[in-house]
């Protein structure tokens, strides 16, 4: 089944989304808006596509059977709920949307359709995390008692106000733009924490957002695991996720090249030894038909792409899945702002005391 | 005639596809000028030619070296790579797209030069005219290796394979074109799917291409699979570079260079080494399998 496309938001996600699927057997993509139009005025003149800069003009004059949304996380909702009232399928940007109230209104609406729906929580589609879901499901650690998921990336070294990242109101700062990818990771992996605390958002270099975040996450199974997320360190080349877990039988540590499985005893339908075990990236890579900037990137879409033609509703990292860390991310902001508010109360030390 | 033995330099800027561990070794290991200097001195005694450098930070230095030095390295010629896409890709996440390539442009560059240029690009900053503006970020690439020996330019694969899912043929065109034309070299193309590259420049009316891609028997960074890579390589007519070869360190070097230069007929290998014995033993498999 040929599916036409129309693209909302071209930015930096939203070429990279274009590339992948205007290069797709299946796909056409007939219509691409975006509010600002500045890279598709400079590439209307080659592309066959029609141009809009009003997503609900391109919803209305074209026969869409899908469309990506690439656009600032503050614009989902808007978007996602016009894409809905013209019954076309739907792959959004993460997060899913600013505050999980508009995310359940999304899944309410989604409930009585057949209209499939994806949110770019991309990790989930590369091979290492892929396979480190398995192991883990698969009990080759034991039972999970522990776990950590971290991102750093240089990202942001220096106060920005130019980009809509480094506005809050915009759905920008490191919380929404890297610590969901971190978090999302922790979900797809371990599930959904039952409650979250000792939470931190903390600036380094910016005024209105947050560079740092971290918190601990607490399941009732009785374990529990934290994430830590840094976007202001120039030590890293490029966004790196870590996810280290400790489980009865052992460990896992795993990054996007490489894990390491620490087994307390070998598991030979798996081929690991006692001990340390290493699997890299070039033994477990699997090619796509199209490579744009990592070969996730074209999983995800081509995973959505599929979901569509097959009517799947239950595909990966669909919208009631995204919104699970979206709610995890509300709660960690709403438990760094409570410690914050508690730190604030305290009475000063009585050296302070002293010098007032 | 392309070189049959060129040496990459991954390995100089804590590039490894492996392991991050491993990368993070390899910055500090060529910390220094001097450390990347040696590697391509072992490399250049032991008869090596051919240089791939990607117009990253450390390319100025490599090549204010070479420069002050043409004596030492009078035959070297490079294969430079560009552009170097993380120098973009955090300016894109704060400025856009256009306002990266502007800032680019601007840093690089000095008032008399930017005079010149917004002469020439005839509104650059305004009229967002693609052609213009890829020349213009050619130009200040080139700048890194004037008055050295470049015998092809490679657009870095982010970018080949991003504008061949554009598919806009204008783009390769005059791409080529204007390496030709002003800078006299020949264009190459980086890519990870070089079965559709080379049939999309096929149809852009480019003869020969070069195009500089992975091959593995691991089939690691082979899109979509060895066998259409191999039925490619046998039946189009273009100048395949091999790169990856070693698959970061999967396949052993022997079998993987017989399997590229004997089995698929390739005569050009990008290779990455730091040790004399590595660059020794890999330039000689590659002489003797090519």
């Amino acid at each position: 089944m040929r599916l036409k496309a129309g693209f909302i938001g071209f930015g930096r996600m939203g070429i990279t989304h274009f590339s992948i699927l205007n290069n797709h057997p299946d796909v056409d993509v007939v219509a691409l808006c975006d509010a600002s139009n500045t890279v598709l005025d400079a590439l209307k003149k080659y592309l066959s596509a029609n141009i809009y800069s009003d997503f609900r003009k391109m919803l209305a004059n074209e026969q869409l059977d899908f469309v990506v949304i690439s656009t600032p996380t503050e614009s989902h909702a808007e978007i996602i709920n016009a894409a809905i009232d013209s019954n076309v399928h739907i792959f959004s940007e993460k997060p899913l949307c600013l505050n999980v109230g508009d995310g359940e209104k999304i899944l309410s609406r989604l409930a009585g359709t057949s209209l499939v729906n994806q949110v770019g929580y991309v990790n989930g589609f590369n091979e290492i995390f892929m396979e480190v879901k398995k192991l883990i499901e698969a009990g080759v650690i034991g039972e999970v008692k522990n776990f950590s998921s971290e991102m750093y990336g240089a990202t942001v070294l220096k106060d920005s106000k130019s980009s809509w990242r480094g506005k809050k109101k915009m759905g920008g700062g490191c919380m929404y733009e890297m610590a969901s990818h971190c978090i999302n990771l922790a979900v797809y992996l371990f599930g959904k924490p039952d409650r979250v605390t000792g939470s931190v958002m903390q600036n380094i270099f910016s005024s209105d957002v947050e560079d740092l975040v971290s918190s601990t996450l607490v399941y009732k199974g009785g374990y529990s695991g934290t994430i830590h997320v840094n976007w202001s360190d120039a030590s890293y080349r490029k966004p790196t996720n870590i996810v280290k877990a400790f489980g009865t039988k052992g460990k896992i540590v795993a990054d996007k090249h490489a894990y390491k499985v620490y087994l307390r005893e070998p598991a030979e339908a798996y081929g690991f030894f006692e001990g340390w075990n290493t699997r890299y990236i070039t033994d477990i890579a699997q090619s796509v038909r199209f490579y744009v900037r990592g070969n996730e990137f074209t999983r995800q879409l081509d995973h959505f792409v599929e979901s569509v033609q097959t009517k799947e509703p239950r595909n990966q990292a669909n919208f009631a899945e995204a919104l699970k860390t979206d709610a995890v991310i509300e709660e960690i902001a709403r438990d760094a702002a409570q410690s914050f508010a508690a730190e604030k109360k305290q009475p000063a030390s009585l050296f302070g005391k002293i010098l007032q | 005639m392309l070189d049959n033995v060129i040496l990459g330099d991954n390995q100089f800027f804590g590039i490894n596809h492996m392991s991050e561990e491993k990368a993070d070794a390899l910055a500090v290991k060529f910390r220094t000028l001097k450390a990347i200097t040696d590697v391509i001195d072992t490399a250049y005694d032991n008869g090596v030619r051919a240089f791939m450098l990607n117009t990253n930070e450390r390319a100025r230095e490599i090549c204010d070296h070479l420069r002050n030095n043409p004596g030492r390295y009078a035959d070297l010629v490079l294969y430079p790579s560009m552009p170097y896409a993380h120098k973009y890709a955090n300016i894109v996440a704060e400025k856009g797209i256009f306002g990266a390539i502007k800032e680019v442009l601007v840093s690089d560059s000095n008032a008399g030069e930017l005079l010149g240029m917004i002469g020439k690009g005839s509104k650059i900053f305004f009229d967002k005219d693609i052609i213009k503006t890829m020349q213009l970020l050619v130009d200040v690439e080139m700048k890194i290796f004037r008055n050295l020996t470049v015998k092809v330019v490679f657009l870095q694969n982010i970018v080949t394979d991003l504008l061949l899912g554009f598919g806009i043929k204008e783009i390769f065109v005059e791409y080529v074109r204007y390496l030709r034309d002003k800078y006299d070299v020949q264009a190459g193309f980086n890519t990870m799917n070089m079965v559709k590259l080379v049939d999309f420049l096929g149809e852009c009316g480019i003869e020969n291409p070069i195009v500089c891609f992975s091959i593995n028997k691991a089939g690691y960074l082979v899109n979509p699979d060895i066998s259409s890579y191999e039925k490619t390589i046998r039946e189009k007519h273009f100048q395949p570079v091999a790169m990856s070869v070693l698959a970061s360190g999967a396949v052993k070097p022997k079998d993987a260079i017989a399997y590229v230069c004997s089995d698929l007929g390739i005569k050009s290998v990008v290779f990455g080494a730091s040790s004399a014995r590595n660059i020794i033993e890999t330039k000689g498999l590659i002489e003797s399998y090519c």
